[in-house]
């Protein structure tokens, strides 16, 4: 065990008088590692965010029963009870004209006085049934759209889990799309980094020539490259992630209050521990692996 | 020690080395000399299995060098000091740490390193310099260092190529009698030179290249 110590601290050492002596390559090397790792880290803060809003919408599945002008006092009794009593159905909320109109202002905002000049409120009334979230949610809102969609008082019923439906597929798409594309990213980069490394390598070819002439093996001479490479890789890390938070945190510092509300959308929550996981051990393979294969073509 | 049969070194249509076979025993102090293009450099290359021979046997330390696997090439390098004319000195390591890096190699713990190495420079003189970056050390100086690498290890055969080729006369001679200190403390010497002077001075045994091939002084006494 000591003689693995003293290898490796002796390999530190060495990576360190080689990042001392070579600062220009080595910092480009760390630049290009740090510039991809905060794209790749601010696509996954903005899909998770996204991802979280979606997931949130998910929750909160309703169906609405809007009724006919005409309904009368005592079928909306009954509609009210029999959805109350169908399984998979949490609560079953009336929502009168007046309610309607209310809600429709603080929604069109500015626009909203255009309704104010009509002499009858035109919004209909309507029940906002609330489903158990899970996966039987689906069915019961179909079940209530089919059997309710023509019943007597009742004008339509809207269950739209389509644009939910496509909304997730679209954020699927972005995952595996953008994990494809960031798989090419990175084999991009480690071609870079290891082209940069290479430099480094090639600066020192005597140095390993030598090394291998006193009786040193590959393996030793590969071993304060690889080092290198590592602590690059983690500076790289932990640089992006620092820059990721910093610019997440400016931007909504920033932003005005109007902007603030979409902007969350994309950079409320900070980066979830299994992405800033998964960038770190990124990070770190890019580096190495760029390391092994500069270092493999001389040794 | 080291033994050649009929070695030969080609590259493309080029012979370096062509038949050479000699004998140095354990023990000896012996020159390798012959013009500039006889072949000298490329037969310590081979000894060292940075070169392969295009055919023959050469047999170091006991072992084929030839057929040695690359694995094993590392220790073959660990048991022969080497001392090149430009010295070959690692230039961002002190001249202390230029030493101890051949002990880091073999594994040897880091302290026994330290002294190991302080007691080689002391050994060439250069107690002083332990501190020095090869830079701003003379030449005579930077070829101690490189000697001082080469035997701290205790090796049994110290190789030389040219190790005189940079330094002036009255430092060829202060080398020369470290090689010689060096010898007498048991290890194989074998140098190659084109330096006549110094073969005389010394009077040991000399083994000469013509072309590639060994003209004389192949055999031990």
């Amino acid at each position: 065990m000591s003689f693995f110590w003293h290898r490796l601290r002796f390999f530190a050492t060495d990576a360190w008088d080689e990042l001392r002596h070579s600062p220009g390559v080595n910092l480009l090397a760390v630049g290009t590692l740090v510039a991809v790792l905060f794209g790749t880290g601010l696509v996954a803060l903005i899909l998770s965010n996204v991802g979280v809003f979606v997931g949130s919408l998910r929750e909160d599945v309703r169906v609405e029963v809007y009724l006919a002008q005409d309904v009368s006092e005592e079928r909306r009794e009954v509609l009210h009870g029999t959805l109350s009593a169908i399984e998979g159905v949490t609560q079953v909320d009336h929502i009168d004209q007046a309610a309607a109109l209310e809600r429709y202002s603080v929604w069109a905002g500015e626009m909203a006085g255009l309704v104010d000049e009509l002499e009858v409120n035109p919004l209909p009334e309507s029940f906002e049934v609330f489903l158990a979230p899970g996966p039987g949610a689906e069915g019961v809102g179909a079940r209530i759209q089919d059997e309710y969609g023509g019943a007597e008082g009742v004008e339509q019923v809207r269950f739209d889990r389509e644009l939910l439906g496509r909304i997730e597929a679209l954020l699927d798409l972005a995952r595996f799309g953008g994990g494809g594309l960031g798989l090419l990213v990175l084999a991009a980069v480690i071609f870079v980094m290891a082209s940069v490394l290479r430099l480094a390598v090639y600066a020192r070819r005597d140095e390993i020539d030598i090394m291998l002439l006193v009786g040193a093996t590959p393996a030793f001479v590969r071993g304060p490259f690889l080092v290198a490479g590592v602590v690059q890789g983690l500076f790289s890390s932990v640089a992006a992630l620092a820059l990721i938070e910093v610019a997440r945190r400016t931007t909504r510092e920033y932003a005005s209050a109007e902007s603030l509300g979409l902007l969350d959308l994309f950079l409320q929550n900070p980066l979830p521990d299994r992405y800033v996981l998964g960038l770190f051990l990124i990070g770190l393979a890019v580096s190495c692996t760029a390391a092994w294969f500069a270092v493999r073509q001389r040794v | 020690m080291i033994r050649l049969f009929n070695v030969s070194k080609k590259y493309n249509d080029a012979t370096a080395v062509s038949g050479a076979s000699l004998e140095v025993a354990k023990g000896e102090f012996v020159f390798l000399t012959g013009p500039s293009g006889a072949g000298k450099t490329t037969l310590l290359r081979m000894m060292l299995r940075q070169e392969l021979p295009s055919s023959g046997q050469l047999i170091v330390n006991g072992r084929n060098v030839a057929a040695l696997p690359a694995s094993k090439v590392p220790d073959l390098r660990r048991s022969i000091g080497v001392v090149f004319q430009d010295f070959k000195l690692i230039q961002r390591k002190t001249a202390l740490d230029n030493v101890a890096y051949v002990l880091n190699v073999a594994g040897v713990p880091r302290s026994e390193q330290r002294k190991k190495a302080y007691e080689a420079l002391r050994g060439v003189g250069l107690n002083h310099k332990l501190s020095a970056y090869p830079n701003t050390l003379s030449g005579g100086e930077q070829q101690r260092v490189a000697i001082a690498r080469a035997v701290v290890n205790e090796p049994t055969l110290l190789l030389a190529d040219e190790p005189t080729g940079n330094l002036d006369p009255d430092l060829a001679v202060e080398i020369m009698r470290l090689f010689r200190e060096i010898n007498a403390r048991g290890t194989t010497v074998l140098v190659a030179t084109h330096d006549r002077d110094l073969i005389e001075r010394m009077q040991r045994r000399t083994i000469i290249l013509e072309h590639g091939s060994v003209i004389a002084g192949g055999d031990t006494a």
